[in-house]
């Protein structure tokens, strides 16, 4: 259940940010592993360069335990505002964006303290 | 630990010596002492403000010790030391000089960590809610002092740290529920969270015959010490924050232009957690705090208020807060609110509650960074009203009471925005035929 209702709130706030851009097409896949879960996400908005580096920067930021485990609580429920990829960088073991065909694809890891995302496959 | 980290441990380390050396110059040694040791006996409830009770050196001497235990922690604890860590050391050193101290904060600390165990969650992920939470200090202070008249001192002793852990264990649970209400739109969380979880303690004091009763000790006038910290703290963190970024530039940074990142750091909301030293830069972040603390000044000195304890401990508060949230773009309004608040009302704007609604008031600023300066206004406006009830309903138990109306205007307006917002008529567009016949 606390699995799951992270999940959610993770997936909320990554499909928040994802519909503001009005995609044709948003494809969400979620992968659970014992030890840890992958989120790809991917739409089909064409998304700027700095945009990809503005979203990179939210998810590859420094661990700031202080601020996940407090203010990462808000993660996925304030979906009338823009969306808040800090918040999701505070609570990811790994992420990264990259460019698909016609948009781009978001990958987010997330595991315990013994999981070790660079050992992880991605599908 | 990086370079300008370590650095930064050095400053405010630097912070509380030459503090601690001001006090026992200004008031003497044994006297500063002497004032210290007064105030560890003292009510700590609002308003109580230690200037009066044990001089402008002792109360200082107090507002060290409590941040150096803050400091500490910070270090043992090893979290960074960034936005939100530093705006806690300068709450907490501010509100030293009227409701913290060493002994009354300590268990409320001890509760948040309990909290933690409970949870299966480090001490780290709940250290910005036991720093923070020891806003509810008064609590242990109340049954240890003011409920030792009727009882004998041990069983109070006993009680009043007991009632310090619990509060600590609830803290945590609660802190997090609050947030959800105004989602960031109110910096001082933990002064919601503690006017909250104050109403029930406050409740159940009075049920058991304690009175609860909102007083105000508060020293008239201008202490020389409290006056001179403002402007010295703040010319002081300006040329730190240049120098930190010319002289002690992290290796591997890019080249930081402090006066481009101060203009950076006003575009942003301040919406919680805005690290400015993380998402901007550190020296910017420094140098954000020093120039509010010099507008805090002379907005004090321009309405006539006295220069004490809870005064200069909301121009700290300030201060802190201008790495983790507060700008001169989003303030300004809020504190324009206010103003415009005490003018119809009829309050002087030197009066004890105003002064410090207008410099806690601040609290909403991230409403005026996200939705704009009339929503701003507005905010402070209804915190002006909000904040003179507020003391009552938990009997000062909560230190940061306009955390708490703050968090209850900012949830009200919250609500009516987001209830705007999602009554509108929906903006999404409509398919053309020939999308739904490409079967997209």
């Amino acid at each position: 259940m606390k699995r799951k209702e992270f999940l959610l709130q993770l997936i909320g706030e990554l499909s928040n940010y994802l519909l503001e851009g009005m995609p044709r097409r948003v494809v969400l896949s979620v992968h659970q592993e014992a030890d840890g879960i992958h989120i790809s996400a991917m739409d089909d908005t064409p998304h700027s360069d700095q945009e990809v580096e503005v979203i990179t920067h939210a998810l590859q930021g420094e661990k700031r335990p202080e601020l996940s485990g407090y203010y990462g609580h808000m993660i996925g429920h304030d979906l009338f505002s823009p969306a808040r990829l800090e918040l999701l960088g505070l609570q990811v073991k790994h992420g990264e964006v990259n460019r698909s065909e016609n948009g781009i694809r978001i990958d987010i890891l997330l595991g315990g303290e013994q999981f070790d995302s660079s050992n992880f496959e991605l599908p | 630990m990086e370079k300008q980290e370590r650095i930064l441990y050095f400053m405010l380390s630097a912070v509380l010596v030459v503090s601690a050396a001001a006090a026992v110059l200004y008031q003497g040694a044994s006297s500063a002492v002497q004032g210290f040791l007064l105030i560890q006996q003292h009510p700590a409830r609002l308003i109580n403000d230690y200037v009066q009770v044990g001089g402008g050196g002792g109360a200082l001497l107090n507002a060290v010790s409590v941040a150096a235990i803050s400091l500490a922690l910070i270090w043992f604890v090893d979290v960074k030391l960034s936005g939100p860590t530093i705006a806690a050391f300068f709450t907490i050193m501010g509100f030293g000089l009227f409701g913290k101290t060493p002994l009354n904060i300590l268990p409320i600390i001890i509760g948040v960590y309990i909290a933690s165990k409970i949870a299966g969650k480090t001490f780290s992920e709940y250290i910005l809610i036991a720093l923070f939470g020891t806003a509810l200090g008064p609590l242990a202070t109340y049954i240890v002092v003011e409920f030792a008249s009727v009882n004998s001192l041990l069983p109070s002793l006993i009680l009043g740290t007991a009632g310090g852990i619990a509060a600590g264990i609830v803290l945590p649970a609660a802190a997090i529920s609050m947030l959800h209400l105004h989602q960031g739109y109110n910096l001082y969380n933990m002064g919601f969270t503690c006017g909250f979880v104050g109403l029930f303690a406050a409740g159940l004091l009075e049920a058991s015959g304690g009175n609860v009763a909102v007083q105000v000790v508060w020293f008239s006038g201008s202490d020389a010490l409290m006056y001179w910290i403002t402007p010295v703290l703040s010319g002081f963190l300006i040329i730190f924050g240049i120098l930190l970024e010319k002289l002690w530039r992290t290796g591997n940074g890019r080249k930081r232009h402090v006066w481009k990142d101060l203009l950076l750091i006003q575009k942003r909301s301040g919406r919680l957690p805005d690290d400015f030293m993380d998402n901007v830069s550190n020296g910017g972040g420094l140098l954000n705090t020093g120039i509010l603390g010099f507008l805090s000044w002379f907005y004090v000195i321009a309405v006539g208020g006295d220069f004490n304890g809870p005064v200069l401990g909301g121009i700290l508060t300030i201060i802190g807060f201008g790495v983790f949230g507060k700008h001169i773009r989003n303030c300004i309004p809020v504190v324009a609110g206010v103003v415009v608040s005490c003018l119809i009302f009829g309050f002087s704007l030197s009066a004890p509650g105003p002064i410090l609604a207008a410099l806690f008031g601040t609290t909403l600023a991230p409403l005026a960074g996200e939705f704009g300066a009339h929503v701003g206004v507005a905010a402070g406006f209804i915190h002006l009203f909000m904040v003179v009830r507020t003391a009552a309903w938990h009997g000062g138990i909560d230190l940061y009471n306009n955390g708490f109306s703050g968090g209850l205007t900012a949830a009200m307006m919250f609500a009516v925005i987001e209830w705007y917002r999602s009554t509108r008529p929906d903006d999404f567009p409509r398919r053309r035929p020939e999308d739904v016949s490409e079967g997209g």
